[in-house]
């Protein structure tokens, strides 16, 4: 069949209705539902198409997940017993209490609520802020954690990035000034400026510039800050990690050395360690929400196709049945199968 | 309760007491911390159970029980948070609160620390405050991500670390990586000083009901159907399951061949079936592992012995837990453990890396499984750089892990910075408790 080059892919849109699955409509004509000839009808379809096989497959999937998912197989609706030794007092419970005690919620319905919530503050900020105001719930996590609120007054973790791209954008202005004072002054040695006192005096720069500002901002030898914004990976590290605040430094001897330390093929690297600023944005980050945190299917995991099973025994599933599109190992199985194959629609 | 008003009126010194709980979705682990004293855990079920004489059991009462066929439990904790405060409440006050409670607590007397699985719905989250604080009145209460409390714990000696035995324990730990897995869900959790790195938390829907699930599932295909005996399938999974190290391998030694062609490791057994004697509920009540026999078919068997239904474990062994580090066997859009661990690491700067692989810390029940640690470093080492050191390491007891961690956190000073009391509580509302912890220890040291 030559279906000049179209591959039908499943729709993903299947709705859960016990019994019930939307599929795609690629299915028999509508002659063929009603044929003019009812003997043998049932064997007279046309076979299944690739995307409802593939459809079906994947509501089955979807309800198998589902039923492991439970927590008991029947829906079991098990009431409280009373205490042994006659009920307690019972005390007045504050309203909150009384409202969550009576809760009938489950993880799903609090799940769909929390993304409920999401979207709107997504969709309209003023409506969700009022929202949380007059239920007086905690804003959501990734609202943020207002730095005011939290026990100890950290360091204000400004985004490590925008402040080194703001400090690099900074740099090359000031850089753009020396060349043209370059005209003017004298030879202007080779040296890195020092980040930090440039970042301190621009106001400086720009108010006089015909002073010799490249012996200013040259300082004989810049004191290396523990904070250092750019580890330098040529650097010759004693510790590790650097001098850090958070983590502190490896105390003990080095291991002895080896002769084949210098060897270019023996040599390991060691990737550089994360500043102390980027540390704290790590450690003071707000949590995920629950979806986000949810593993995600990448492409690494695409790479392979996924590993099936047979269905009876458990061995590889070399074999499909033509039904229904259940794998099984060989014939045997495939015979065990086919005993109890039902192809009823979205089974 | 009206203890707890009383007393926050006359404004007691601070208690003495630390009511250390970790409120697990099958297993509530729950103990008394007082000065330097650690009382070993309790450990509770944390279920109502009804059997099928429709008697119901509550917590530990589920010891009295002795017949586990067709009971059927209510799990007030729901993805591992608690969702069903009605029946979690009543767990807590008969193993706690009551006055003939097994583990008497006076909560306006004592203060708690309770660990919480990571990335919780906020919802449930002030739902847990506002129970603690209005209903059972604790003192002061510190809510903590349970994997975290784990860096309380000397983690160089669950790896035997050599070292001299005056080196000080650094508590906590600088950096490790926590994976937790339990009965609802699997997580990663990257630890620095104690702090987690909330970025690059990841979980895996896969837990021990999941697979639990899933062996039962197996069985009713297989064998006979045990829909309805989940328990004594989570018994026959504790009992028998393995993580396989050669997955094809094993595989292929269960096979049963073709017809006509029996493959000789299939009638032999090849070391991996088992038996498995099912209890009866009038003789036996617990299951009991039995080698192979060869030889003997099922049906010699059981004309032999007409009394005990035996199930011949194969490939069920090992196909249920492989769930965690394949969990697309069963169709499920998810990565396996390895993976997970890598997606969790490709959130941090790289530097952190080697210090993170070297020191991983699997807690939760599942780590019981054999071979557990041991696959989790060989996949781990297949997908991080040569220079990457990976050492993967379980505690004695896994499932009481988290527990003993937190018990070390309560007596760590960082469990002052991070309790509420009552009063706060009651002065700045449940959205300025909710806000303080999810903030949680800040990066000051």
């Amino acid at each position: 069949m030559n279906n000049f080059g179209v591959i039908e892919i499943a729709s993903t849109t299947t709705k859960n209705t016990p019994g019930w699955a939307y599929v795609p409509d690629t299915g028999p004509l509508p002659a063929a539902l009603q044929p003019t000839n009812r003997k043998r009808a049932a064997r007279n379809q046309p076979a299944l198409s690739l995307s409802d096989l593939s459809a079906r497959e994947e509501t089955r999937i979807r309800k198998d997940l589902e039923a492991l998912d439970r927590d008991s197989h029947r829906d079991a609706n098990i009431t409280i017993p009373p205490r042994p030794g006659g009920s307690r007092a019972q005390n007045k419970h504050t309203p909150n209490v009384r409202k969550i005690l009576q809760s009938q919620k489950t993880f799903a319905n609090h799940l769909d609520d929390y993304q409920a919530l999401l979207a709107l503050a997504e969709s309209n900020p003023a409506a969700a802020a009022a929202m949380n105001a007059a239920q007086a719930k905690p804003s959501t996590p990734i609202a943020a954690t207002p730095k005011s609120a939290s026990p100890a007054p950290t360091v204000a973790p400004a985004g490590g990035g925008s402040r080194r791209s703001a400090a690099a954008a900074k740099r090359a202005a000031a850089k753009e000034k020396q060349e043209q004072e370059k005209k003017k002054a004298r030879q202007t040695p080779k040296q890195e400026p020092d980040p930090e006192t440039e970042a301190n005096n621009p106001q400086q720069q720009e108010d006089q510039p015909d002073v010799e500002m490249p012996d200013a901002t040259a300082p004989p030898q810049p004191t290396p800050t523990p904070n250092a914004e750019e580890p330098n990976p040529q650097e010759t590290q004693s510790s590790y990690p650097r001098e850090s605040l958070i983590l502190p430094a490896y105390t003990k001897p080095p291991p002895r050395p080896h002769p084949g330390d210098a060897d270019p093929l023996l040599v390991s690297y060691i990737p550089p360690f994360p500043s102390d600023d980027e540390l704290r944005e790590l450690m003071t980050a707000p949590p995920l929400s629950y979806l986000e945190a949810r593993a995600g299917w990448g492409d690494e995991q695409r790479r392979y196709p996924v590993r099936v099973f047979c269905a009876v025994c458990g061995y590889w599933g070399r074999v499909k049945c033509m039904k229904c599109g259940v794998r099984v190992c060989a014939l045997e199985c495939l015979e065990a199968h086919r005993e109890e194959c039902v192809t009823r629609y979205g089974l | 309760m009206a203890a707890s008003r009383k007393s926050r009126a006359s404004g007691p010194p601070p208690p003495a007491a630390t009511f250390v709980l970790d409120n697990g979705a099958d297993t509530i682990k729950a103990g008394f911390v007082t000065g330097n004293k650690t009382d070993a855990p309790r450990i509770i079920p944390n279920c109502v159970a009804r059997d099928r004489h429709r008697k119901t059991y509550v917590g530990s009462e589920l010891e009295k029980c002795r017949d586990f066929g067709e009971i059927a439990f209510r799990r007030p904790v729901e993805k591992g948070f608690v969702v069903s405060w009605e029946a979690q409440k009543e767990i807590w006050d008969r193993e706690f609160f009551d006055d003939k409670a097994p583990q008497r607590c006076d909560p306006s007397e004592t203060r708690l620390v309770l660990a919480e699985q990571p990335n919780a719905l906020p919802a449930l989250q002030t739902h847990c405050d506002q129970m603690v604080f209005e209903e059972f009145g604790f003192y002061s209460y510190c809510r903590g991500i349970g994997p975290a409390f784990n860096a309380y714990q000397d983690i160089q000696a669950i790896f035997h670390t050599p070292r001299t035995p005056d080196t000080p324990v650094d508590v906590p730990a600088e950096v490790i990586l926590v994976i937790d897995s339990g009965y609802s869900h699997t997580t990663v959790t990257p630890i620095v000083q104690g702090r987690p790195l909330h970025q690059a938390i990841r979980r895996l829907d896969v837990g021990g009901r999941l697979m639990t699930n899933y062996l039962t599932r197996l069985l009713s295909v297989r064998h006979f159907d045990m829909r309805n005996e989940t328990f004594i399938a989570n018994e026959m999974k504790e009992a028998v399951c393995y993580v396989s190290l050669d997955f094809k391998g094993d595989l292929e030694k269960t096979w049963k061949g073709t017809r006509g062609d029996r493959r000789d490791d299939y009638l032999s057994g090849a070391g991996i079936a088992k038996d498995y004697v099912l209890p009866d509920s009038h003789t036996t009540f617990h299951g009991v592992v039995r080698d192979y026999e060869p030889g003997v078919s099922a049906r010699a068997r059981k004309a032999a012995v007409s009394t005990e239904d035996v199930l011949t474990l194969r490939n069920e062994r090992f196909v249920v837990p492989e769930l965690l580090f394949n969990p697309s066997d069963i169709g499920m859009r998810q990565p396996g453990l390895a993976d997970l661990v890598m997606q969790s690491l490709s959130a941090l700067p790289i530097g952190l890396w080697p210090g993170l692989l070297a020191n991983i810390v699997v807690v939760g029940g599942n780590a019981s499984l054999d071979n557990f640690i041991q696959r989790l470093q060989m996949e781990l080492l297949e997908r991080v750089p040569d220079e990457c050191v990976v050492r993967v390491a379980r505690p004695q007891d896994p499932a009481i892990s988290t527990w003993l961690g937190a018990a070390n956190f309560a007596r760590h000073e960082h469990v002052e910075r991070l309790a509420v009391t009552k009063q706060e509580y009651e002065e700045h509302g449940a959205g300025w408790v909710a806000r303080k912890f999810a903030a949680g220890l800040g990066a000051e040291t």
